[in-house]
Order: structure tokens, then C-alpha cells, then sequence
């Protein structure tokens, strides 16, 4: 504020006495805001500062332009000029607040924008993760063949782990001192009633079924077995099978076959080929082994097929007749096949697991590895 | 077993290549795991199924080979030079137990030099894994792996009166075999003995006292065949697997018995010298006439479902020893068992064998049609709905091996369950089927602390298993487990420990898919007292739990692990564990997603009013809940605990809760006048029922 500003004196002092000379006036006032609008207040970063300070100058309530405009011209003008300066007064003071208020969200907008620049989120950065649950790659694994089996007919059913010798081996056709019972050594329970033992295989459901209703009969069997092996890499004392059975009156060796081919190519990928390995089982006969084209080197031979092309996947055929004598079914008129898959072989050789014991450990860096 | 490919080839003329031989062998139901080189040749490491011990020989071998390549198997015939003394008059066979032995042949063989084998011999046993002894043993081997026929040899002069009686083992009775051992004889067992003592195991291991040594001369050779299910029984009960016990438990070929002596005498000579006393001693009371077997067309259509040609069905039958012969017109063959196929006595034998030979891979594959609907497990979608709630919640599913550590099963065992016990555990710390699923949810808990694993959210669906009344029975389970960090510290937020609350929030989320869950103070004994809790199905349905006390509608405990237990299993961390019947919890969610039923969505505002009270510190927010909804005000829709607090302003031995009720009306907008008129009646009931005041507004 310089003593020549014309606001510090009365209208008389300047001797403004007609209303063209308050008008002048008035104009002169509005030029110089506009000009120090322009000049005083820039773009960047003290831009709302520079505002603050025009602000002030201007509609600042003591020592602002429009106050002293008030003090000084309005309030002591003579009669007859003051309807003039009132609204003339009136008029600056709108323009000036209007005008101020623009500039005011020009700043802000112009802030926030750079600020958003500034602040742009780092997408290289992870969001907040919830907690996941998993299902676990066995259960996974039985779910996938299950809808495989659910797609061609069989139903679901299940058996007791804790079973008696009858359904896990003489019903079966193995009898004790068989020599197939060297490979199932068992866990017998102690202090049942009648003797009990842990499952070795999923079959004896084969028996509870056929037991339990006439033919036609397609069935899949998940569940746990055991075996007494001393733990090792491939070795547990239990692990998972699936248990396939399907009798009528008339299925075949080819139907067999078809219904194995079928499993493999939705199991596998449609480029699996299967093969059949005569085989032997007390409970099957033709029994086979089914193999499946090496799914690491696609049948040209390396050290995982033992360079043969294949990988053994599970044991399979048609129902041994005796065991239809087991259940009253009529095995001049009756047929069927079944099988036994390994479930956590079939995971472990999908999955590239390299040890059994894993699957079992339950430890949270493996399960993640199954989302 | 190892196989010798030139050995082979001296009962078959084999052209192919021993790569190609693996892979035909394969697809004839020999599998052949692997072909290493040695100075023999070309070693296959075959793989022969319990069925097939004529195949636990070369000779067997190549009489599938020649079927496979359709070529002929020489003949097997030795024919000894004998001199003129008989064997008949240097020992004498006598079978007190025919049940146990059915064939006992004697050869002898005199002024035999024992000395290391010669080269060649040497050389096939070792290309097979089997270390040379001496002459007479290697020879005795030579031909066990050669024609699949155990032998034993004796020393003569220690054969007392030169008498071999095959009987049973007498009370008592000891014998040192040939590793030193000295073993007691279970009962049963079938032994070779002279005129005084045990001098063999029948068919497992010969006695070290008659054994074959440098200063042997005179040799007894035993060519016998013993009853398979008492081999497998001696063999098991002494713990002693060896070559012989192996073939004979499968069944040996008793009229190989008498040939492969001759080969074994033949061989003897010509690399130990000596002679050959004429004949053989031949005790044979099992001799039993060849079956005689059937093969029809017929058949061999209804199972494999495809045809195999005349000409090959009669080649092959011929190949493998079943001299087929046409019946007439009609396809049916009467076919003979041969001594070495044991194993083959019904049609679907003889089928079988026609098919691996013609060749699996000629049956074209159809897939039969589905007649029937194919049928999940009863309870398969309610499960599916509860495991996909369970991982929304954060849990990973585990499975573990029911196979538990009694000292830890009897921790989380109830009262008076009695354990399914192994009998024949092979580990301590397995050796009992879990009484609780918590068992294995401890171990995996566990597991994963001890690997630098410390926030765990852990779930399975198993059993657990028990005895009642002697009977086992099995229970599926859903168990839980939790510890550590409930939200993980991130640069957005900060971390949390998981708590009981959090363990009930979830389950709750559970509930809701069955109806509801209500819970109750208790449940078992190795939870921490106050934060224990059982739990039930609101709309009833279960049946008595195992957890003590059983009520209608009880399914399950939940809560934290107590202290000592934890401590006494050294686990650092506060552990929450629960455990659900998964039965009654099953049958609930289907029984509420069959009555689920749309509600209309209000259209008129929802109001919340929030009440302030000081409560003693006895009055459960349940109580609170029962108080308002006692009221019966139809527009009442929620009642929530908004804050609670102790200390500060609060007096002790109370407890200030804010209770947020949100109300809505079906019919309008609630107007200030309703509102009151609920706040009033609500604060006057909590202030009369429950004793609160309510703190100023």
C-alpha cells in the first residue's frame, strides 16, 4: 500500500464530485485487480499462497481494498454521490469474489491433479491378499476321476477300512497262504470281536456290492488302504486307491478295454495311448496291467519309463468267475471286469511329486502348491 | 527274476534282439523291467507273477517264447551215463507225511571232486546275481534257475544208515542250517531226516551238518516236490526266504522233479566227475493223472467279445503244453493240463492263455452304454457345499494317515472309547487307528510349526475309528486347526493373532449352511476351560457325541488347546481346534437347503438405534438378544453387539455394551413416534429383566 493508493483518501480529498469520476474510479480499481490477479498469482506449487495473500489484500476484513473502499469513499460520500458508489462498489466487490473464487478451484484442480500424478499407485506392488483355503491334491485327484467315471456311468460307493479276512481275501479268491498275499502285508486290529484287519485294497467293496444288489452292477470305489511296507519314497503304511467294477450280462473284454482307453484319454490328455499287460490277480481273470504312453517323454523312452515308452498305471480285468460264486452270482450268464488304481500314484506322476510322504506331511508351502 | 538271454537261446532258437524280446515278452504277460549287459550277454530282469512258477526257470521262459514267436521248444531229456551200481541199493526214501511231500527223488552220485566251478558256470551264475560256491552247490543252483526245479545235495557219508525219511518236525526239534543258524522247527514242518535227526528243511534250507565240503566224495542228489501251503508256512514261521522256498511255495512241477535231477547228475559229472549210480529212488505218492480241459468258441466270445482264429487258438494251446485236440465240427477243444500249469484247471484259464498270446491288443475297444444312472455318494453334494465353505474361509484341506501314536491318541481320546489297536504295528507311534481326528491335526499343526510354518488354517474330512462291543466302527469327522497370525501383517495393515472368535466366526459361517450352530460352555477336557465349548445343530437332529454329557443336537467341540497339553506337546503358540461329526452336520445342511425359501427384500428404510448399557458382568449377550426379541416386535431385524468395553468410567464387576438394533417395516416407512415407542420399550425391558442402566446418550 503506497500513500498515492486512492483508497487511503475520501472521495472529497480526491476530488472526485461527479459520478463519471467515481466510475473512473471504480474502473481503475478493477483494472488493477485484474492485473495483479494476473501477475501475483502463478500456477505451481505456492499458487494457493499467492492466492491467500490477493485474497487478503482485496477482501481482507480490516485491511482489504473493499473494506477501506467502504471506510473511506462509501461511508463518508456526499447524498448525492453515494447511490453511485454503492453500486459501483456493489459491482467490484461481486467481480472480485467471483473472480477469486474461480482462480481458487483452478488452483485446487490443478492440485489434486498433480497430486494424483504424484500419488499413482505402484501396480508392481501386491494388493491385500485374504487367507485362501485349498482342497487337498489327493482329494482333488479323486474328484477328477470320479467325474471322469460319473460321466460313463458307475456310482459312488464306499466300504469300510477296518474290514474282516472274508471281504479283503477270501472272497476275493485269495485264500490264506496264497502267495498274492505277499505283496499286501496287513495291519491286523487288535481285540475285535471276530478277527478285523486294515483294508489292503479297495476290492472287498467289489463283494459288499454284489452282495448287496443284482446285476447290473458299476460301481467306483475311493477310499483309503493300507499296507504293512516300511515307509519309503514310494512306500506308506496307507495310501489311496479307486476301485472300478461293472457286471451284466454281457460285457466283454472289449468293453473293458474301450471303458480303460476311454478313462486314460480324459485322465491323460487325448494324446495318451493305452496298452494291456497280461497280468495276474487272484480276483481277475484275463487280468491286465494297464500302461499308458510316458507322459515325460511322450513313448520315445527315458529314464522315468526305464526307456521302455510306458508307465505302469494299475492292475485290471475281467472278474475271476470264483469270485461270482462268493456273491450267488450266476457266472455261466454274468461278466464283468474291474480295477484298482493307485490315487496318489496317478497324482504324483500328473504332478511331478517325487515323494510320497508329502502328500501325507500336510505341510502348508506343499498344500499351497495345489490352489 | 534275471534271465540270460543266450541261456534262453539254447531252448529256443530266439532271432530277435533281446530289446525287442523285452517288449514282446511284456505284451505275453512276462514283464521285463530292465536289459543290462554282461559277459554272458544280454541280462533281463523279468517280473513273474505269482501264478507262473514254471516261468521261475530259463526253461519256462523260452516255452513262452517259442509261443510268442510260434517256434519250437527242444526237447528236455538228459540221459545220464550211470554205472552199474543202483542207487536203490545206497539209500533208501521213505515218506511218513505224503501230505506234506508228494515226490521225493534220489539220485547218488560217487567219487565226485569238489573244486571251484569252471568258468562258464561261474560266469551264467554270476550274470544273475548268484555267487559260485563250489561245483555240486553252483550245479544244484545252475539247474534251479534252468529248469525252476530246487535241488539239494547231501553229503552221503553223513546221511546216518543211509536213510532219508521226509516227515513231520518232532516237538522240539532243532536244526543248524546252512547259515549257521540253529533253528527251532515250528510245528508242522516238513524236514528230511536219517535214521536219527532233522539233516534239512524240506524245501527251504539244507543242514549245515550234511552239508557238501571239500572232503565230500559221495553226494545225495534230492530232486522232491512239497505241498506248497507248508512251505509258505515253515518258510514264514522261520522267517527263512530263500530260492527253493519261493518256487516250491508256488507250486513246483512234480514231474520236473525226476528230469531235473537228471540234468543236475548229468552236469555233475561232467564238471565234478565221478559216477553215476544207476536209477533213481523215486517215491511218488502224489502222482496225479493230467486234467483234462475244455475250450469253446463259445466261451471265449462271451468273455473276450471278439474271435481269435482256429489256427491260432490251436497253436497256441500246443505251444504252452495243452495238446489240444478238436472234438469235433463244433469249436470245442478237449484240452490236457500239463504237470508245470498248475495254475490252469477251468476254461477261463485256457482263454486267458489264448488271449495274452493272440494278443491283448487284437480286442478292439467299445464302450459299453450306461443303462443306469450314475450316482453320487449319498451325501456328496452337501459335502462339496461345506469343503467349498471351508476354503472360503481360509482353511487348506489336509489328509493324514489315521495311524497314531497311542500316548497321543489316549490325550484327545473320550472317555471310555476303546481304540482300535494294530495288532502287528511295525512302528510304536503307529500303532493305533485314531480315536479323534484332533490327533492328526495336532501332528500336522505341529509338523508345519517345526518348519518355520507359524500361521496355519487347517481342515480334513477323515475318521476316527474305535471298538463297541468289539465291533469296530468308523465316524467321519470334519476337524479344524488354527494358530498363529488371523490377518498377516502388510504395508496396508497391521497383523492379528487368530482367536477364539475367530475360530467361532467360522464355524458359524459353517452353521449357516446347516440351520445354525449354538454353543454352549464344556466340551472336552483337553480344551482350555474357559475357552471351551460344544456345539450344536439349532435345529437338533444329532445324536449323542462321544464329549461327555451327549445332548440331542450335539455334534462337536471347539476351543482352545489348554495349556498343559500344549506344553506337554511343546507347541509355543495358542492352538484352536474343533472337531464335527460330519454325518449330523451333512444331514443338516441338506435338511436346511431343503427348506430354504426366498424372503421379499424390504423396500422401506432400515432404522438403527444404538443403546448404551452398564451390564453385570454375569449377563451374556444372549440374554440381551432373548430379552429384545422377547418383546415381539415385528419389525425388529437385527440386534448386534456394536462396541463393549471394561475399565475406565466403568465400575467394576460390570461391563458396557452398546447394542445396535436395526428395525424395518414390510409395510412403510417407520415413523420418530414407532421408533420411540421400540427405544422405550426396549431400554425398560433391559433395565427390569437384566438389571442395566442405561448411560447417558
Amino acid at each position: 500500500m503506497t500513500t498515492s493508493d486512492p483508497t487511503t483518501q475520501t472521495l472529497t480529498q480526491l476530488g472526485k464530485t461527479n459520478s463519471d469520476g467515481v466510475i473512473a474510479l471504480f474502473a481503475d480499481l478493477r483494472r488493477r485487480f485484474e492485473k495483479e490477479e494476473a501477475y501475483q498469482v502463478l500456477a505451481g506449487a505456492s499458487a494457493f499462497n499467492q492466492w491467500q495473500a490477493l485474497q487478503l489484500s482485496w477482501l481482507g476484513r480490516k485491511l482489504g481494498v473493499l473494506s477501506r473502499i467502504k471506510d473511506n469513499w462509501l461511508k463518508p460520500a456526499p447524498p448525492d454521490l453515494r447511490p453511485v458508489v454503492g453500486q459501483e462498489f456493489q459491482k467490484l466487490k461481486a467481480h472480485v469474489e467471483a473472480a477469486l473464487e474461480e482462480k481458487r478451484k483452478e488452483i485446487e484442480s490443478a492440485a489434486e491433479e498433480s497430486a494424483a500424478a504424484r500419488e499413482k499407485i505402484d501396480l508392481s506392488l501386491p494388493g491385500v491378499e485374504r487367507p485362501i483355503g485349498s482342497r487337498h491334491i489327493i482329494r482333488q485327484t479323486f474328484d477328477e476321476l470320479i467325474r471322469i467315471f460319473l460321466s460313463i456311468g458307475f456310482s459312488v460307493v464306499e466300504g469300510p477300512e477296518i474290514e474282516t479276512p472274508y471281504y479283503n481275501f477270501e472272497a476275493l479268491n485269495i485264500p490264506e497262504h496264497h502267495p498274492a498275499r505277499d505283496n499286501m502285508d496287513t495291519f491286523y486290529i487288535e481285540g475285535a470281536r471276530t478277527p478285523h484287519l486294515l483294508r489292503t485294497h479297495t476290492s472287498p467293496v467289489q463283494i459288499r456290492t454284489m452282495e448287496k444288489q443284482p446285476p447290473p452292477v458299476r460301481i467306483v470305489v475311493p477310499g483309503k488302504v493300507y499296507r504293512r511296507d516300511n515307509p519309503d519314497s514310494t512306500h506308506g503304511y496307507m495310501f489311496h486307491q479307486i476301485e472300478g467294477l461293472a457286471v451284466d450280462a454281457d460285457i466283454t473284454f472289449c468293453d473293458f478295454k474301450g471303458t480303460v482307453e476311454y478313462f486314460v484319454r480324459e485322465f491323460l490328455g487325448p494324446h495318451a495311448k493305452t496298452r494291456l499287460r497280461p497280468s495276474y490277480f487272484p480276483f481277475t481273470e484275463p487280468s491286465a496291467e494297464v500302461d499308458a504312453t510316458c507322459h515325460i517323454c511322450g513313448g520315445s523312452g527315458c529314464r522315468v519309463c526305464k526307456f521302455s515308452g510306458w508307465i505302469e498305471l494299475f492292475g485290471a480285468g475281467m472278474v475271476d468267475p470264483a469270485v461270482y460264486g462268493f456273491v450267488n452270482y450266476d457266472a455261466a450268464k454274468l461278466s464283468g471286469f474291474a480295477f484298482g488304481m493307485g490315487v496318489d500314484r496317478l497324482a504324483m506322476m500328473k504332478c511331478g511329486i517325487s515323494e510320497l510322504p508329502l502328500l501325507y506331511q500336510n505341510d502348508v508351502r506343499f498344500l499351497r502348491q495345489f490352489p | 527274476m534275471k534271465v540270460l538271454y543266450n541261456w534262453l537261446k539254447e531252448f529256443v532258437d530266439i532271432q530277435a534282439p533281446a530289446a525287442e524280446l523285452r517288449a514282446r515278452l511284456s505284451l505275453a504277460g512276462i514283464a521285463v523291467d530292465s536289459i543290462e549287459e554282461s559277459v554272458a550277454g544280454p541280462v533281463l530282469d523279468a517280473e513273474i507273477t505269482a501264478n507262473r512258477p514254471d516261468c521261475l526257470g530259463h526253461y519256462g521262459i523260452a516255452r513262452e517264447i517259442a509261443a510268442v514267436y510260434r517256434l519250437p521248444l527242444k526237447p528236455l531229456d538228459p540221459k545220464p551215463k550211470e554205472a552199474a551200481e543202483k542207487a536203490a541199493d545206497a539209500v533208501r526214501v521213505e515218506i511218513e507225511s505224503p501230505d506234506l511231500c508228494g515226490r521225493y527223488t534220489a539220485r547218488v552220485l560217487r567219487g565226485v571232486k569238489i573244486q571251484p566251478s569252471p568258468g562258464w558256470l561261474c560266469q551264467r551264475l554270476e550274470a544273475i546275481g548268484q555267487k559260485p560256491i563250489n561245483n555240486i552247490v553252483d550245479i544244484t543252483n545252475y539247474v534251479l534257475f534252468e529248469l525252476g526245479q530246487p535241488l539239494h545235495t547231501f553229503d552221503l557219508a553223513k546221511i546216518r544208515e543211509r536213510r532219508i525219511i521226509v516227515r513231520r518236525a518232532r516237538a522240539g526239534e532243532k536244526i543248524r542250517t546252512l547259515d549257521g543258524i540253529e533253528r527251532a522247527l515250528p510245528k508242522d514242518t516238513c524236514v528230511i531226516a536219517d535214521a536219527s535227526a532233522a539233516v534239512a528243511i524240506a524245501g527251504v534250507m539244507g543242514g549245515a551238518e550234511s552239508e557238501i565240503s571239500s572232503a565230500s566224495r559221495d553226494v545225495l542228489l534230492e530232486s522232491a516236490w512239497f505241498d506248497p501251503i507248508s512251505i509258505r508256512r515253515a518258510s514264514k514261521a522261520l522267517g527263512l526266504r530263500t530260492e527253493a522256498s519261493y518256487r516250491f511255495e508256488r507250486g513246483a512241477d512234480p514231474e520236473m522233479a525226476e528230469t531235473a535231477s537228471r540234468r543236475a547228475a548229468e552236469l555233475i559229472r561232467e564238471v565234478a566227475g565221478g559216477e553215476i549210480l544207476a536209477g533213481v529212488v523215486d517215491v511218488y505218492p502224489r502222482r496225479e493223472p493230467p486234467r483234462e480241459l475244455r475250450f469253446s468258441r463259445s466261451e471265449l466270445l462271451r468273455v473276450m467279445g471278439a474271435d481269435v482264429p482256429d489256427g491260432d487258438i490251436e497253436e497256441i494251446l500246443a505251444a504252452l503244453g495243452f495238446a489240444p485236440r478238436r472234438a469235433d465240427a463244433a469249436a470245442i477243444w478237449q484240452c490236457k493240463q500239463p504237470s508245470w500249469r498248475r495254475d490252469v484247471t477251468r476254461e477261463i484259464d485256457l482263454i486267458e492263455e489264448v488271449a495274452r498270446h493272440h494278443g491283448y491288443d487284437k480286442f478292439p475297444p467299445r464302450l459299453p452304454p450306461a443303462e443306469q444312472p450314475a450316482r453320487r455318494l449319498p451325501h456328496a453334494d452337501a459335502e462339496d457345499r461345506l469343503r467349498e465353505r471351508i476354503v472360503a474361509l481360509g482353511y487348506r484341506e489336509i489328509v493324514e494317515i489315521p495311524l497314531a501314536d497311542p500316548r497321543r491318541d489316549e490325550i484327545f481320546r473320550a472317555a471310555g472309547l476303546a481304540p482300535a489297536k494294530i495288532a502287528n504295528p511295525l512302528a510304536e507311534d503307529a500303532s493305533v487307528m485314531r480315536s479323534s481326528g484332533v490327533v492328526g491335526m495336532i501332528s500336522a499343526l505341529e509338523w508345519n510349526l517345526n518348519h518355520g510354518q507359524r500361521d496355519l488354517r487347517l481342515f480334513e474330512i477323515g475318521k476316527r475309528y474305535e471298538l463297541r462291543n468289539g465291533e469296530p466302527v468308523e465316524t467321519p469327522v470334519l476337524t479344524f486347526g488354527a494358530t498363529g497370525l488371523a490377518r498377516a501383517k502388510t504395508i496396508y495393515e497391521a497383523e492379528r493373532e487368530f482367536a477364539f472368535t475367530d475360530l467361532k466366526g467360522d464355524l458359524d459361517r459353517i452353521g449357516e449352511l446347516a440351520g445354525g450352530f449354538a454353543w454352549q460352555h464344556g466340551g472336552a477336557g483337553w480344551l482350555a476351560g474357559g475357552r471351551a465349548a460344544r456345539l450344536f445343530l439349532a435345529h437338533g437332529g444329532g445324536s449323542a457325541g462321544p464329549y461327555e454329557l451327549g445332548a440331542a443336537g450335539e455334534f462337536g467341540v471347539a476351543g482352545q488347546l489348554a495349556r498343559r497339553i500344549a506344553d506337554q506337546l511343546k507347541l509355543r503358540q495358542e492352538i484352536f481346534v474343533a472337531e464335527l461329526q460330519l454325518d449330523q452336520l451333512l444331514a443338516a445342511i441338506e435338511a436346511a437347503r431343503a427348506t430354504m425359501r426366498f424372503a421379499p427384500l424390504a423396500r422401506f428404510p432400515a432404522v438403527e438405534r444404538d443403546f448404551s448399557v452398564l451390564l453385570a458382568d454375569s449377563i451374556t449377550f444372549a440374554q440381551v438378544t432373548e430379552t429384545i426379541r422377547a418383546l415381539g416386535i415385528p419389525e425388529l431385524q437385527a440386534i448386534e453387539a456394536a462396541d463393549l468395553f471394561r475399565g475406565g468410567q466403568v465400575p467394576a464387576g460390570k461391563y458396557s455394551l452398546m447394542i445396535r438394533v436395526t428395525f424395518q417395516s414390510r409395510e412403510a416407512t417407520l415413523t420418530d413416534a414407532q421408533l420411540a415407542g421400540f427405544s422405550s420399550r426396549i431400554v425398560a425391558a433391559l433395565e427390569s429383566k437384566l438389571g442395566a442402566t442405561l448411560r447417558s446418550a
